[in-house]
């Protein structure tokens, strides 16, 4: 199941990807090439994002199709390609007795570093998630936000250049959450690790992720960058005034703003890519038009989202 | 600078190689069974048969000290057949229950806390991982059993002299073949048992029933059809009856050695296709 020419900058890539599991399709011709620091994958519980990164993972097989994670296709180099890879699954996994170095730096030295590397990156890596203090313990005797931690850091410890979280924000109270997807965005910005999120949290994934791939039912419903969006989405601008001005409307019109009155005081306005909205301003200055309110409305991952479940022909 | 002074960076260091990054999952297992003292103190005991049989063949070609002793040379009938028969008996009894101790632990802790995907999202896959486990356990019984077992051929080959070594080739070749088959069986029951069960003590206990149930069984078949059929299934007798083959003794079944072999290739068979089932990093509800 071979796919096409690699595209050099993508870190995932989907083509026609198809996974049946137990008999019945869990993924249906997937197509996607996903180029962003931080892709979320979002979904209804069921829509098959776990299944989508266990076949990445190389623990299922396609039934049809192909996929490559970083260049690599997933079907035959299931060992080079996790080399690469750092995975925290959702549930619960460790293993049992150990303590968290141990746990670690056993990961570690399986994924090929040395044991003395891997011991020095296991102590590094649990501070770095703020279990510094608590790695000699056992993870049996670990909260569920410490488990979720450790987890993280099984998959940061030797240095992977796809880091694949699993719903990692599960379980976890308001102050462990903000500091799970601090840890995730400074990974991003550090810029050498490129981030998968499965989460079916809209709002993790919106305060982490540039681009998102929408799975419904195991099919593509969605596939867009969120910085291109957002980006985008600066042009729509609704403006109130203080009281009602009937020339300044067309003085927009003049700059080459599309304009719907919403009411008497009230503007819409899409403004094309040269007009900023500082242009705005001194058109109201030279019309001694006073603004009350100025707001530039963006779609946020909820409307992308929404819109995605109503509607999957798929690329919003 | 202090580790905890410093933040998460990518690894740029150099790799272990590939091939031999099972023994990781070898190394951590063994670390984990000596972690126990009272495995340690029974480990050290299972040396003792053989420490035992190191004393007595050096007594019987030291003959300053068996005058002392007031012995002769004949005290024990020589250093024959049936001596070093019973040595592989004594090395093999407790190199069982080592086994059954350590076996049952090395996968069923895994699969209860769902660590094989951690294991198995790593550059190693399944055949690594049981491979791993397995030399573990051929790692902690072999010295007390065949190591020790062809050290003292060896020693008491090189004592006797005039070719004794040549003539007797056959028990070196019963310690080696011998032992190496029995620990594989064994070790492929117990691991599969422990993938099977997921709980520690259980899988335990299973191994143990199965042993016995299956030697139960194979008799109370060989009773009711006056026959020997029932050992195709008497696992222990078919061990035994393959090693008494390899000593050139008379075997203990009824049945060709043939079929011993043949019932231990599909226990061993039969143990590799529940590892296959089970050891999947994410079951598969259908």
């Amino acid at each position: 199941m071979k796919t096409g020419p690699p595209s050099p900058a993508a870190v995932v890539e989907l083509d026609g990807l198809s996974v049946r599991l137990g008999g019945r399709p869990v993924l249906s011709d997937l197509h996607a090439s996903l180029a962003g620091r931080a892709i979320g994958l979002l979904g209804p519980n069921g829509a098959g994002k776990t299944t989508l990164l266990r076949t990445l993972l190389d623990f299922f097989h396609p039934s049809a199709g192909g996929a490559r994670v970083l260049g690599q296709e997933i079907t035959g180099n299931g060992k080079e390609l996790r080399s690469r890879v750092g995975y925290m699954p959702e549930s619960d996994a460790f293993i049992a007795g150990q303590t968290a170095v141990r746990f670690v730096r056993l990961m570690a030295e399986l994924s090929g570093l040395p044991p003395r590397a891997a011991l020095e990156r296991a102590h590094e890596t649990l501070f770095y998630v703020g279990l510094g203090e608590a790695r000699y313990r056992r993870i049996g005797t670990f909260s569920t936000g410490m488990k979720q931690m450790v987890k993280l850091a099984q998959a940061l410890a030797h240095g992977p250049r796809l880091l694949m979280l699993d719903e990692p924000t599960n379980g976890l109270d308001p102050p462990a959450r903000s500091r799970m997807l601090e840890l995730i965005r400074d990974i991003r910005d550090r810029g050498e690790t490129h981030i998968l999120l499965s989460s079916h949290l809209l709002a993790d994934v919106e305060s982490v992720c540039d681009e998102v791939l929408i799975l419904k039912q195991g099919r593509v419903a969605a596939c867009c960058n969120l910085t291109e969006q957002r980006r985008a989405n600066r042009s729509f601008v609704e403006l109130e005034l203080t009281s009602a001005a009937p020339g300044f409307g067309e003085a927009l019109a003049g700059l080459g703003c599309e304009v719907a009155l919403a009411g008497e005081r009230r503007l819409k306005l899409v403004m094309p890519p040269a007009v900023a909205v500082r242009d705005l301003f001194q058109v109201a200055a030279r019309q001694q038009v006073a603004i009350r309110r100025l707001d530039c409305k963006r779609d946020s991952l909820q409307d992308i989202f929404l819109r995605a479940m109503e509607d999957d022909r798929g690329g919003v | 600078m202090a580790v905890y002074e410093r933040a998460w960076r990518p690894y740029a260091g150099r790799l272990t190689p590939m091939r031999r990054r099972f023994l990781v999952v070898t190394r951590y297992a063994l670390a984990e069974a000596f972690s126990s003292r009272l495995f340690t103190a029974f480990y050290a005991a299972c040396f003792l048969p053989s420490l035992l049989a190191l004393f007595l063949i050096y007594i019987s070609h030291n003959l300053a000290l068996l005058e002392q002793l007031g012995l002769t040379r004949e005290f024990m009938g020589g250093l024959t057949l049936v001596f070093f028969r019973l040595l592989f008996l004594w090395q093999a009894i407790p190199g069982f229950f080592l086994m059954a101790i350590l076996a049952p632990g090395l996968i069923a802790p895994d699969l209860a806390n769902s660590a094989l995907p951690l294991y198995l999202s790593r550059p190693i896959d399944r055949r690594d991982y049981v491979l791993g486990k397995l030399a573990a356990l051929f790692l902690v019984v072999s010295p007390p059993t065949w190591v020790m077992g062809l050290a003292l051929f060896l020693l008491q080959a090189v004592e006797e002299g005039g070719g004794w070594g040549v003539t007797n080739w056959r028990i070196g070749l019963a310690y080696l073949v011998g032992h190496l088959v029995w620990i594989l069986v064994i070790s492929l029951l117990g691991l599969a048992i422990s993938a099977w069960v997921r709980y520690r003590p259980a899988a335990l206990g299973a191994l143990f029933a199965l042993l016995f149930v299956l030697s139960a069984f194979g008799s109370a078949v060989n009773g009711i059809t006056r026959s020997s059929i029932g050992d195709i299934v008497h696992l222990t007798r078919a061990i035994a009856s393959v090693v008494q083959h390899l000593f050139g003794a008379p075997t203990s079944s009824g049945l060709p050695v043939a079929v011993n072999w043949l019932t231990l290739a599909v226990v061993g068979l039969l143990s590799i296709v529940v590892l296959n089932r089970k050891l999947r990093a994410h079951e598969v509800v259908r």
